[in-house]
């Protein structure tokens, strides 16, 4: 018998028990749908997560200095110095710490960031009104500040903050500019700080150490040598007191956060894998009772020449059928889900792996739960199945 | 005419075995089936008939003695050569049809050769002819479930033709039949005989077999009656059938 004959055979036994077949199709189809559209949000999520780390730019590294004294501490000059390392394009030194700010009746405590002009470039954060803090503002000390949004809000109410005078700890400073809102990350909100040229922002909080310095590669593939190098020259400076300061790579948290994102979304894979295999469990189950079933069909064809392995050819063959339409119709089940989910909000992005994946998986449940059925129907001796009624 | 032996069966014994219990139901049983020859096996029920039909058309083996058909020992045939046997040398027509339901008359029909791996042209022209020749050519398309149980079986007697078979082998063909289309059905066989078709009829019913030359009686799993009628059967001549319906 040939192959083609099989298979308009078992799409005619399929077409015969239609509403049989469409409930043992519904476990695969939701088996596949679920897979798939699992992974699909697993991969939205992870290029969303990168997408917003890449904002942040990932050729970036910082260095936290939680040391004291003079040993291991860093003043702005020697972080300024780092600037100087191999590939990287732009140094931010930051002094930082929280005062007490006051407009008028409100008083807030805010964070102080004590920044340079570069800090605008690399760090990529911009004002919307006003003037940034220009390297004249740094040389002389300008009592001059960036206000961010929250922070203006909680001072200004809806009035401009840009010109107004506020105390910083009993020290007058001139509101410059409105920094552009920022959103919140791990940290906490960016929005509530107010930032002032470094070295006013070093007598104001009354440290020389730098608290962060933040460094700008020129090339996000050499972030690397980069970091060893940095590593090597802070070593030196704090003379073996590795706990005295901390690097940190952006382009090491993208990695971390992809791939915890990348676990979630196989972890509910497999969840939903385990529905393909129940779906199969179903297949073998109908194709058991089929073949229970047609008992006599499977005498009469023998009778009449069938070997066993047109019979095995036959059973499997539907099995086969059935699981093939159900990841056929799971795919698109899955793309249908994918677009109401991305015009939802969530991202969902199909990959041709995933879809070829399960419908490969969907056909190997076919064959593997298809097959005992089969072998079970073409070994009915042709005596024993003519008799059965 | 010489006569050549189509099969041969040599003392076959067919016993099974049911829990602690062994029920031997053919107990060396001996007979030829000459080509051409037009053989009924009566016996009441429980006689071993069944068993002797099984064996005959290869859906069962003996568990000792030995069966030639066409000079082929099938008595020792795997499972996938006694299906080939099956396929070309046996056409089977039982008593209940067993056509299968969701197939058309034409794909009933031409099932046998799709296993044998016919081309569908080739298969398409024998199914047809075969259909015409019993009379049902304008019912190719229908469902057996569309069709009177002398047509199916009619569709059933086209599809054992099909694969143009040694012997037919006909299990009570007209035991599901009212007297008036059983007569028809009888008439077939009879045109089939004349044909030269070999043909082997197994019922209990002693009118019917009367239709045939030769008459084995079964009892008990042992042959008790061998009848072979020398007469032959002279076209257009009035046969036993006929005299026995009009009785």
């Amino acid at each position: 018998m040939q192959f083609s004959q099989g298979v308009r055979m078992a799409w005619k036994s399929i077409i015969a028990n239609k509403l049989r077949t469409l409930l043992t199709m519904l476990g695969i189809v939701i088996g596949v749908a679920s897979v798939i559209t699992l992974v699909a949000m697993g991969n939205g999520t992870r290029q969303q997560v990168k997408e917003q780390m890449a904002g942040l730019g990932t050729n970036l590294l910082s260095v936290n200095i939680s040391g004291r004294g003079a040993v291991s501490s860093l003043t702005v000059e020697e972080a300024e110095q780092l600037g100087k390392l191999d590939g990287v394009k732009d140094v931010s030194p930051v002094i930082s710490g929280n005062v007490q700010a006051k407009y008028k009746t409100k008083n807030v405590n805010v964070t102080v960031e004590g920044i340079t002009p570069s800090y605008e470039g690399v760090r990529n954060v911009h004002i919307q009104r006003g003037r940034y803090i220009t390297g004249i503002d740094v040389a002389y000390r300008q009592k001059v500040a960036l206000i961010g949004t929250g922070t203006a809000g909680e001072l200004f109410g809806t009035a401009d903050p840009v010109g107004a005078a506020i105390s910083l700890n009993g020290n007058h400073y001139k509101i410059v500019g409105l920094l552009e809102q920022q959103g919140t990350s791990l940290g906490g909100s960016n929005d509530d700080k107010i930032m002032v040229p470094i070295s006013a922002g070093s007598r104001l909080l009354q440290t020389k150490g730098v608290r962060s310095v933040y460094l700008q590669a020129e090339d996000d593939a050499n972030m690397d040598s980069i970091e060893l190098a940095l590593e090597g020259e802070l070593t030196r400076k704090f003379r073996g007191n590795t706990s005295g300061y901390n690097i940190f790579n952006q382009a090491d948290l993208v990695e971390t956060i992809s791939s915890v994102s990348a676990t979630l979304s196989n972890t509910l894979a497999g969840i939903a894998s385990i529905s393909l295999l129940v779906g199969g469990i179903g297949i073998m189950n109908i194709m058991l009772v089929s073949v229970t079933e047609r008992t006599r069909e499977i005498g009469i064809r023998k009778s009449i020449g069938a070997r066993r392995r047109d019979i095995l050819l036959q059973f499997l063959l539907e099995a086969l059928v059935i699981s093939g339409l159900s990841g056929i119709v799971g795919v698109l089940v899955s793309y249908g889900a994918a677009y109401f989910l991305t015009r939802s909000g969530t991202l969902a992005v199909m990959t041709w792996d995933t879809i070829a994946l399960s419908f490969i998986f969907s056909f190997a449940i076919g064959i593997t739960f298809g097959i005992f059925p089969a072998n079970k129907a073409s070994r009915l001796r042709p005596v024993d199945a003519l008799r059965y009624d | 005419m010489s006569r050549h032996a189509e099969i041969e069966l040599k003392d076959i014994v067919k016993t099974y075995h049911m829990g602690a219990e062994t029920l031997t139901t053919l107990k060396k049983v001996s007979l030829r089936v000459y080509r051409g020859e037009f053989m009924a096996i009566v016996g009441p029920s429980g006689s071993g008939k069944s068993t002797l039909m099984n064996i005959i058309g290869c859906l069962d083996t003996p568990s000792e003695g030995q069966y030639i058909i066409d000079g082929q020992d099938a008595s020792r045939m795997s499972d996938n050569q006694l299906a080939r046997v099956r396929n070309e040398k046996i056409g089977f027509i039982f008593q209940s049809f067993h056509l299968l339901s969701q197939l058309s008359a034409f794909e009933n029909v031409e099932l046998p050769l799709v296993y044998r791996g016919m081309p569908a042209k080739q298969r398409r022209e024998i199914a047809s002819g075969m259909l015409a020749q019993m009379g049902l050519a304008d019912k190719q398309n229908h469902k057996p479930r569309q069709l009177s149980g002398g047509q199916q079986q009619r569709v059933a007697i086209a599809r054992a033709l099909a694969s143009q078979p040694s012997i037919l082998l006909a299990d009570e063909p007209t035991g599901a039949l009212d007297t008036k289309t059983g007569k028809e059905v009888m008439g077939i066989f009879q045109q089939l005989h004349r044909q030269g078709h070999t043909i082997i009829l197994i019922t209990h019913d002693p009118g019917v077999a009367e239709a045939a030359e030769s008459v084995i009686r079964i009892t008990d799993g042992i042959i008790t009656e061998e009848r072979r009628g020398n007469h032959a059967i002279q076209p257009g001549s009035p046969d036993g059938l006929e005299e026995h319906y009009r009785q």
